[in-house]
């Protein structure tokens, strides 16, 4: 199976800013691919070249076998990050409009238009304004513009920003199914938990530079456990006998239950066995590492611990305030 | 070139199908065209209230009164026959034009003052005469409606006296002026009368004198002779430049609200997954064009329908037409390519105003050049500017149907310079749409703009 993306050295400056930093990325044809990363990491510009709507300073770039997206555009389907609709247009009018520059024409394209409405429950606002559509309407249409054209490669920079939990649920069923068609599919979010349910590849990119790539497992089997998470049935005794075991570094609240950290050069699964003789428990369980852990352990540690741990998990948790990504041309 | 076709055609639609252009440009032309004839309608129907009483004559020359009060009766009998005639007229029938115009004679006739006059003496002073008017109390018939003084060498001056003496006329308050000017009449034409017998003329021999009849200006050309309508030649080459103005400032206004709608409300993104920027602007840059281009169907049709149903249609040449398509194009790809740049580099309308304006200013000075060009068109001046874009198709038209076309030599050498500048606005704006539709922040300023065109 041949490459849905390859790339070399990629880099994009603005001005003084790099915003890409030499990325080499190869993304197999049909993998569920996940771009995850901080705010500004560099997600929508790398996007926004594999797009060819921005064009890199150096390296090599090929998109579906062709040097730029451009030779291929009617192959991919794009949801950008900053996405709107005519807001006087009249949604199916819109959806054929995007339908037509997209290449799809006459009978085919009106079926499809009104298949996809039906599918995502809008077929009784076909005939409104775009306008008269509530935000999670308007974003269930964007995407349906984005794969009309039934594209092999799809990307969605952060499809699930501003949307309701039940929005939500429909799109990350609407990515399982067309990822089970055999599409490659390529989505972008700073929320870990999106990514972590739904990708089977991670691509982990951090002030431009690509710090990790990998499968789930692969990741979770690179960063071991270190804490297991226990529920004791006598809080008080029980937490003083936890952390008077000499494998475990620390004892905190988290949750519902409490979370013990374990030495690194210990087995976590041994621990837990003293743990349980130790404290007697309802519950206890090796936690396994999520992305948002292996995240902020690699940033923290690259960045020398300067960067705020608390901060920076609200933030990967979409709790942060959202900045407004702003590419200024370096004035 | 299907995508870009598919561009221009929503933006056509989009902007066309709108009740605010639908409105502008057919309802507000129809509207004005309606009201002229009402508006004359209104002004005739309003006459001036009819005015009854007396006025004073304080006739110092002692040789005008008799003539006034002829005049006054005269007027009266005049106005009293004119009624009479409208009547019958009105219940003749005829068309509607007719029986409304008789309607309003009989209305005006109806009007006529009745006034009577009587002379007091001679020896009544300025003050005397005003107080006549202060402390006249009676009413209807009987009040004062002024008191005319007439000077005494109003009719017979002395030999070394250069000019006659005149008149004064003093009213009661709130005197409608068509009254005064009916009693003006009155005395004017009483005093002229009196120094025509003085001098042993008479009016018609007087009105001989003074009257010169010309012949309507006649052109010679190659071919005969034409009636020279000079107005119309003077406002020819105005209408042409007016009408690739309007055309142009329109499409390309809507050009640049689009751009910026698209990218405010961060449609554009989702339309550059499809085509590129450069197929965007382009369709866009067409889709307007189209805009512009019916703008001047309607209006240029209008007026054209105008000057065929008046006999006028030989003014207008196959090649002047011609050309202004040809130079609103022109005109029309340097302004609007310019004004799309500026809508891909702002946030929102307002902050395009600033950058548009250097824009719309190449659109308003053919204004300032209308009247040197239309006089003189083959000035050093009007040839200079056939050459400069973007303001040359505007400057060419203006030549080109005036009464002294230009060489051929210099309208091509304007559709080249024209093409060369409008290629060389599209090249710019093509770089700074590029870069601009997904910049977001600090609207840039010229410095930002030119870094954009490097960049790109």
């Amino acid at each position: 199976m041949s490459d849905a993306i390859v790339m070399e050295q990629l880099t994009k400056r603005f001005g003084a800013k790099t915003a890409v930093d030499a990325m080499d990325l190869t993304l197999p044809t049909g993998a569920l691919y996940g771009f995850i990363g901080p705010n500004g990491a560099g997600k929508t510009t790398t996007i926004r070249m594999i797009m060819s709507i921005l064009f890199p300073d150096a390296g090599r770039l090929s998109v579906l076998g062709k040097a730029s997206a451009t030779e291929s555009k009617d192959r991919i389907g794009y949801l950008p990050e900053e996405r709107g609709v005519y807001r006087k247009m009249k949604v199916s009018a819109f959806l054929r409009h995007m339908g037509t520059l997209k290449g799809v024409t006459g009978q085919t394209l009106k079926t499809r238009v009104d298949d996809w409405l039906e599918r995502v429950e809008l077929a009784s606002v076909a005939k409104k304004k775009c306008e008269e559509l509530s935000k999670g309407m308007q974003q269930k249409v964007q995407f349906i513009a984005s794969v009309l054209h039934e594209p092999e490669l799809i990307i969605l920079d952060e499809p699930f920003s501003g949307l309701d939990p039940v929005s939500t649920r429909l799109l990350r069923s609407l990515i399982t199914e067309q990822h089970a068609q055999g599409r490659t599919i390529i989505f972008s979010t700073h929320v870990m938990a999106h990514a972590e349910e739904l990708c089977d590849r991670i691509v982990m990119i951090n002030q431009g530079k690509k710090v990790l790539d990998g499968t789930m497992d692969e990741i979770r089997a690179q960063y071991t456990a270190r804490s297991i998470l226990f529920n004791p049935l006598d809080e008080a005794s029980g937490l003083d006998a936890a952390r008077a075991l000499p494998e475990i570094e620390s004892v905190e609240p988290r949750d519902a239950t409490f979370e013990a950290t374990v030495h690194p050069d210990t087995d976590p699964q041994q621990v837990m066995l003293k743990l349980l003789t130790a404290v007697p428990s309802r519950t206890i369980a090796v936690r396994r590492p999520t992305l948002e852990d292996v995240f902020v352990e690699i940033v923290t540690t690259n960045s020398g611990g300067v960067k705020d741990e608390s901060a920076l998990r609200a933030e990967l948790r979409g709790e942060g305030q959202r900045e407004e990504i702003t590419e200024e041309a370096g004035s | 070139m299907k995508r870009i076709l598919r561009v221009a055609t929503r933006e056509y639609a989009s902007t066309v199908l709108t009740k605010g252009f639908i409105i502008g440009a057919f309802v507000v032309p129809a509207i004005v065209t309606a009201a002229i004839p009402l508006i004359v309608i209104l002004t005739n129907q309003a006459v001036a209230p009819q005015v009854k009483g007396r006025i004073a004559l304080i006739d110092r020359s002692q040789m005008v009164a008799v003539e006034v009060g002829k005049r006054l009766d005269l007027e009266r009998a005049e106005a009293n026959k004119k009624t009479i005639e409208a009547e019958t007229a009105a219940e003749a029938g005829g068309d509607f034009f007719e029986r409304m115009k008789q309607k309003q004679l009989q209305r005006v006739a109806a009007s006529t003052a009745i006034l009577t006059l009587e002379t007091i003496d001679q020896a009544t002073t300025d003050d005397e005469a005003k107080d006549l008017i202060r402390n006249d109390d009676s009413s209807g018939d009987d009040s004062l409606v002024a008191v005319i003084e007439v000077d005494a060498d109003a009719v017979a001056k002395p030999q070394d006296q250069e000019q006659f003496g005149g008149y004064s006329i003093y009213v009661k308050p709130g005197l409608d002026d068509r009254n005064i000017s009916f009693i003006r009449d009155a005395i004017r034409g009483s005093i002229k009368t009196a120094r025509y017998a003085e001098n042993g003329v008479t009016a018609s021999e007087i009105e001989a004198l003074v009257t010169v009849i010309g012949q309507d200006t006649q052109e010679v050309t190659a071919t005969g002779e034409r009636e020279g309508t000079e107005v119309l030649r003077l406002m020819l080459p105005f209408a042409f430049m007016l009408l690739i103005m309007i055309s142009v400032m329109i499409g390309g206004q809507y050009l640049l609200t689009t751009t910026v709608e698209e990218k405010s409300s961060r449609v554009v993104e989702i339309l550059l997954s499809a085509i590129s920027p450069m197929q965007l602007m382009s369709g866009k840059i067409l889709g307007q064009m189209g805009v512009g281009f019916t703008i001047m169907l309607i209006y240029g049709g209008l007026s054209g329908g105008a000057l065929l149903v008046f006999g006028l249609g030989d003014v207008l040449s196959v090649q002047s037409v011609v050309l202004l398509v040809v130079y609103f194009v022109l005109a029309y790809s340097m302004i609007a390519s310019l004004l799309a740049a500026v809508g891909s580099a702002v946030n929102d309308l307002r902050e395009a105003q600033a950058l548009q304006t250097p824009v719309m200013m190449f659109t308003m000075l053919p204004y300032l050049f209308w009247m040197p060009i239309s006089r003189d068109p083959n000035s050093t001046l009007a040839v200079v500017l056939s050459f400069i874009p973007p303001i040359n198709p505007f400057v060419m038209i203006m030549r080109v149907t005036s009464t002294a076309p230009p060489p051929m030599w210099q309208i091509v050498g304007s559709l080249v310079t024209a093409t060369l500048g409008a290629w060389f606005c599209l090249w710019i704006a093509a770089k700074v749409f590029r870069v601009g539709l997904l910049m977001f922040g600090k609207p840039p300023n010229l410095a930002t703009l030119i870094k954009w065109i490097r960049m790109a």
